[in-house]
């Protein structure tokens, strides 16, 4: 779009000019029932709008923005499985994934549902299986160990949810312990393998192409060690301590994973919306299958909500539409999220992915370059621990940052009083500092450096607790709050070409460490090469 | 006497029989779901060798009765042999006990709650009367010579007024000892423990020594021969094997261990590494099958010999074999089952499994079979017919949970033979 030639946009416009001047300080002065006017409930979610620099005014212009958009048109098309992923000729349909089985969904003539369950039933073997112990390592023992080697999506996503619902494991999946490991270079790797026995150890590589160079690097390293320490043939090995979460049966298969072991999903399936899928194995094994459909119930339930709510009581809209409205009408190009629970310390880089990966772009799905701000910088923390690091920039810094409160209402009920406290001292942190970062100090100090001007925007997701659904209905908030910027930007949030070309430099500056240097390369890349090169005969000498 | 007895388990019916058979009129008090439920229909009772006879001689006799209401019949002597985990029903026949109107009873607890136990159900009681315990040492297979003849009894006694009768109860049951061997009630109730952890603690080490034979190739029963040589340690539970079970040596062992958890804060004990040690050690024969046919059992057919926890028992009870099965029935594993005693209780355990298949003799079992493992070491399995044994399974292969079998002749008749430590 040209900004410019929208209507409403540039009625948002206008309007953002005669909102800038106004402090939210004096916004709550002027409507006492800020909260009851910008506070939204839908089943266990609240989110308050309040403290943001906003009016009923405002979204009522943004909600015309969406419409201008054709929001809802976009909506149908994700669900009803069109083609939203154009430069990849695909449709996005992560909300299948959670579909319940009853609800039939066709899309080209295939019957997805029923894809989808049947892969969740194999899946669930599989985890009935090792919970059973009955699967078995090399010599005969059950596995005890559980290793998810994966990276983006295929790590992130099952690393957050096992950490966020630890609390949920049941009896059976108390004896496994469930790891990830990610980094390319095998750091992690090398730290977990020697606490783990080998013949009670099962690798998952999680890969949707299953030729992230990341994944198969590591899965190697493991496969080696395995070797090693049993002795055995690798078919031996392959067959009982590794199993694929994949898209790609023919790469899985060609690294040597055999059939039975192989849990697929489909190309429409984006990486980063990937966790509903096979690649929640981890999840499923830690905290068991009931938990895990639980967590499909929730995010179902939240897409329900935004396939049926209007616009004005829509959270995943309203969410992304205020996000727009600090973008690109009060021009805030930093975004932190700041959970007050420590359960969700993944989260932070969750959404990280989410959201910088499916907004992080400059041309619209045409392929015309933009003349607007996109996704903003994203970053956090657990809220409690980011005020020991970079509150003091949220503060008295000179950027302005908006920030996501997130927290639970409930916690540790029946459990100690200590812990009861604890929490509260949590909550009370987080409302403490929302409003101090809203309102400011306003007792006049003399001395500058003890002010806060306050002013900086923020949004409180409250759960009312946190429980497998509610966490399904989280992440399924943002990744349609990320559905709905996308729409306004008019950007395809499900490719991420930006990703692709690195991937492809590295492997052909691989072969530069081997050999003289490449004459053609930059000065810097070669300088690089050449100190490596220069150290290693060092140490070799 | 006029004797009560409490509780549904093993001891309480042997307990029952045999303080009738002296004399004494005695009335048993189930408290559980089996007073519905006929005698010989109550497995614990139609699976321990004369112990139904026994019981129905008693009734005949009219000494013993099966007292269903829920008043307790009057007695001098209550004789509590609740499980171990059945404590608050222990408290509530005290509770119940401090309401009658009845003076200078005697209580004997059985049961294995925890140390100090016995002092707790005695607080209860206050004046009513004394509470002393006496360790159960029955074994299953033998329980009624266990409690007619036993070798020696601890008698835990925390006052001397309870003495007379404790002893005159006991006296048919004490000829022949030099005397009952007096201690308090704490001191035997931690004597019971210490016994039963000392043992499953000596097995578990006898274990763990087979599995380290095994990988330097040395036979076991050679070494065991050898330790047995030596006083200090004596013959006694050295036999490897894969695993101990029943319901008695089991529960006591993970309740010992239990309280030294408690006792330590968490800290791991050698007694629960034990018992965790032998819930693998249950898989010893399953591994071994896995390593013999590398891991590929899908389809195979193997046959199993003996499924009671120990010979001489039809129970169950957290016998190896269970887990051996489940296992084999995971990996799609047709498994032919023999057992003299415990086919109908595994028939109940496994209803509607199509994987397993049950046959009259152990001949009829290896038919066809990929493999053999004993499991439970049975008299009639120990000599078998070697030649038809050869001829009738598919692939020479025997699994020897118990070391039984001649290995030279097994060897001479091509056999795969893969023993505990040997």
């Amino acid at each position: 779009m040209n900004s410019g030639e929208i209507k409403a946009w540039v009625d948002l416009l206008a309007h953002a000019e005669k909102m800038k001047g106004r402090h939210l300080r004096e916004l709550f002065k002027a409507e006492e029932n800020r909260f009851e006017m910008l506070s939204f409930v839908a089943k266990d979610f609240l989110l308050d709008l309040s403290k943001q620099r906003i009016t009923k005014e405002t979204l009522g212009k943004l909600t015309a923005l969406a419409e201008q958009q054709d929001l809802h048109g976009w909506i149908e098309k994700l669900f009803t499985g069109e083609q939203v992923n154009v430069s990849e000729g695909r449709s996005a349909l992560h909300t299948a994934l959670r579909l319940p089985k009853e609800n039939e969904l066709q899309v080209n003539g295939q019957m997805v549902t029923t894809d989808v369950h049947a892969s969740l039933e194999k899946m669930e073997s599989l985890v009935r299986q090792v919970q059973q112990g009955q699967w078995r390592g090399f010599d005969g023992r059950p596995i005890r160990s559980i290793v998810n080697i994966g990276v983006g999506g295929s790590n992130l996503g099952p690393l957050m949810a096992c950490d966020a619902l630890e609390q949920y494991t049941p009896l059976e999946s108390k004896l496994l312990d469930v790891h990830f490991v990610s980094s390319m270079d095998g750091s992690e790797l090398e730290k977990l393998l020697p606490w783990l026995e080998p013949a009670t150890t099962l690798f998952i590589i999680a890969s949707k192409t299953f030729t992230t160079v990341d994944t198969l690097a590591n899965a190697n390293t493991a496969r080696e060690w395995l070797l090693k320490a049993s002795g055995k043939p690798v078919e031996l090995i392959n067959q009982h301590h590794f199993i694929a979460a994949t898209g790609n049966v023919e790469q899985a298969e060609k690294w040597g994973v055999p059939e039975k072991n192989q849990l697929l999903f489909w190309d429409w399936v984006g990486g980063r919306y990937s966790l509903w899928s096979v690649i929640g194995l981890p999840i499923a094994l830690k905290v068991g299958m009931d938990n895990f459909r639980d967590i499909l119930k929730g995010a179902h339930a939240m897409d329900v909500h935004f396939r049926e709510t209007s616009f004005d009581k829509n959270l995943p809209v309203l969410l992304g539409l205020v996000g727009v409205w600090n973008i690109n009408f009060l021009n805030i190009h930093a975004h932190t999220i700041l959970p007050y629970d420590g359960r969700l310390a993944h989260l932070p880089s969750y959404l990280q992915q989410l959201e910088m990966e499916s907004n992080g772009k400059s041309v619209n799905g045409k392929g015309e370059r933009l003349n607007y701000h996109t996704c903003p910088v994203l970053w956090g923390e657990v809220g409690s621990n980011a005020q020991h690091a970079f509150y003091q920039l949220l503060h008295q810094g000179t950027e302005l940052v908006m920030c996501d409160f997130i927290t639970a209402a409930v916690r540790y009920e029946g459990e100690g009083e200590e812990l009861q406290l604890q929490h509260q001292l949590s909550l009370a942190n987080c409302l403490a500092q929302s409003r101090l970062l809203a309102l400011g100090d306003e007792s006049a100090s003399d001395l500058s450096y003890q002010h806060y001007d306050g002013n900086q925007p923020s949004t409180t997701v409250m759960l009312d607790e946190l429980t497998p659904e509610t966490f399904g209905g989280l992440i399924a908030l943002y990744e349609h709050k990320v559905f709905v910027q996308s729409v306004i930007w008019e950007i395809n949030p499900f490719d991420q070409w930006g990703v692709e070309k690195g991937k492809k430099v590295a492997s052909s500056l691989l072969a530069e460490f081997k050999s003289d240097v490449n004459e053609h390369l930059d000065s810097s890349t070669k300088g690089l090469i050449q100190r490596v090169q220069a150290q290693r005969g060092q140490h070799e000498s | 006497m006029k004797v009560n007895v409490y509780g549904a388990g093993l001891s309480a019916w042997v307990a029952a029989a045999c303080l009738a058979k002296v004399g004494n009129n005695v009335a048993i008090c189930e408290m559980s779901a089996t007073e519905r439920k006929e005698l010989n229909k109550i497995s614990t009772v139609r699976d321990e060798p004369n112990l139904l006879q026994q019981l129905e001689q008693q009734i005949d006799s009219g000494r013993l009765v099966r007292h269903l209401q829920r008043a307790l019949p009057e007695a001098e002597i209550h004789w509590l042999a609740f499980q171990p985990e059945q404590q608050n029903k222990a408290e509530g026949v005290m509770d119940r006990l401090c309401q009658a109107d009845q003076d200078g009873v005697l209580v004997v607890n059985q049961c294995n709650f925890a140390v100090g136990a016995t002092l707790d159900l005695q607080e209860r009681l206050g004046e009513k009367g004394c509470v002393v315990y006496i360790p159960d040492n029955l074994q299953e297979g033998s329980a009624i010579q266990d409690f007619s003849h036993p070798k020696r009894i601890i008698l835990g006694i925390d006052q001397d007024e309870a003495l007379v009768k404790a002893r005159a109860l006991l006296r048919p049951f004490s000829t022949g000892l030099d005397a009952l061997q007096l201690m308090n009630s704490r001191e035997a109730e931690f004597t019971k423990f210490a016994i039963t952890g000392m043992l499953a603690i000596r097995l578990g080490y006898v274990n763990e020594l087979a599995n380290l034979a095994d990988q330097l190739e040395v036979d076991i029963s050679v070494v065991q021969e050898g330790m047995g040589a030596d006083a200090r340690i004596g013959a006694h539970y050295l036999s490897p094997g894969c695993g101990f079970g029943g319901q008695n040596f089991h529960a006591y062992v993970s309740k010992f261990s239990g309280i030294f958890e408690q006792q330590r804060q968490q800290q791991q004990s050698l007694l629960k590494a034990v018992v965790g040690a032998n819930e693998v050690q249950k898989e010893l024969l399953f591994r071994k099958l896995w390593q013999h046919y590398n891991g590929d059992l899908q389809g195979k057919v193997v046959a199993i010999w003996g499924c009671s926890f120990k010979p001489g028992t039809a129970s169950i009870d957290n016998a190896p074999s269970i887990k051996i099965i489940n296992a084999l029935i995971a990996q799609g594993v047709q498994v032919n089952l023999h057992d003299p005693e415990a086919m109908p209780n595994l028939k109940k355990y496994y209803t509607n499994e199509g994987l397993i298949r049950y046959f009259k003799t152990p001949m009829e079992a290896v038919e066809g079979a990929d493999a053999l493992l004993l499991v439970t070491e049975w008299p009639l399995y120990w000599s078998p017919d070697y030649a038809q044994l050869a001829e009738v399974m598919k692939e020479r292969l025997i699994i020897d949970g118990r070391n039984v079998f001649d290995k030279q002749m097994l060897k001479q008749h091509a056999f795969a033979y893969c023993g505990v430590g040997r």
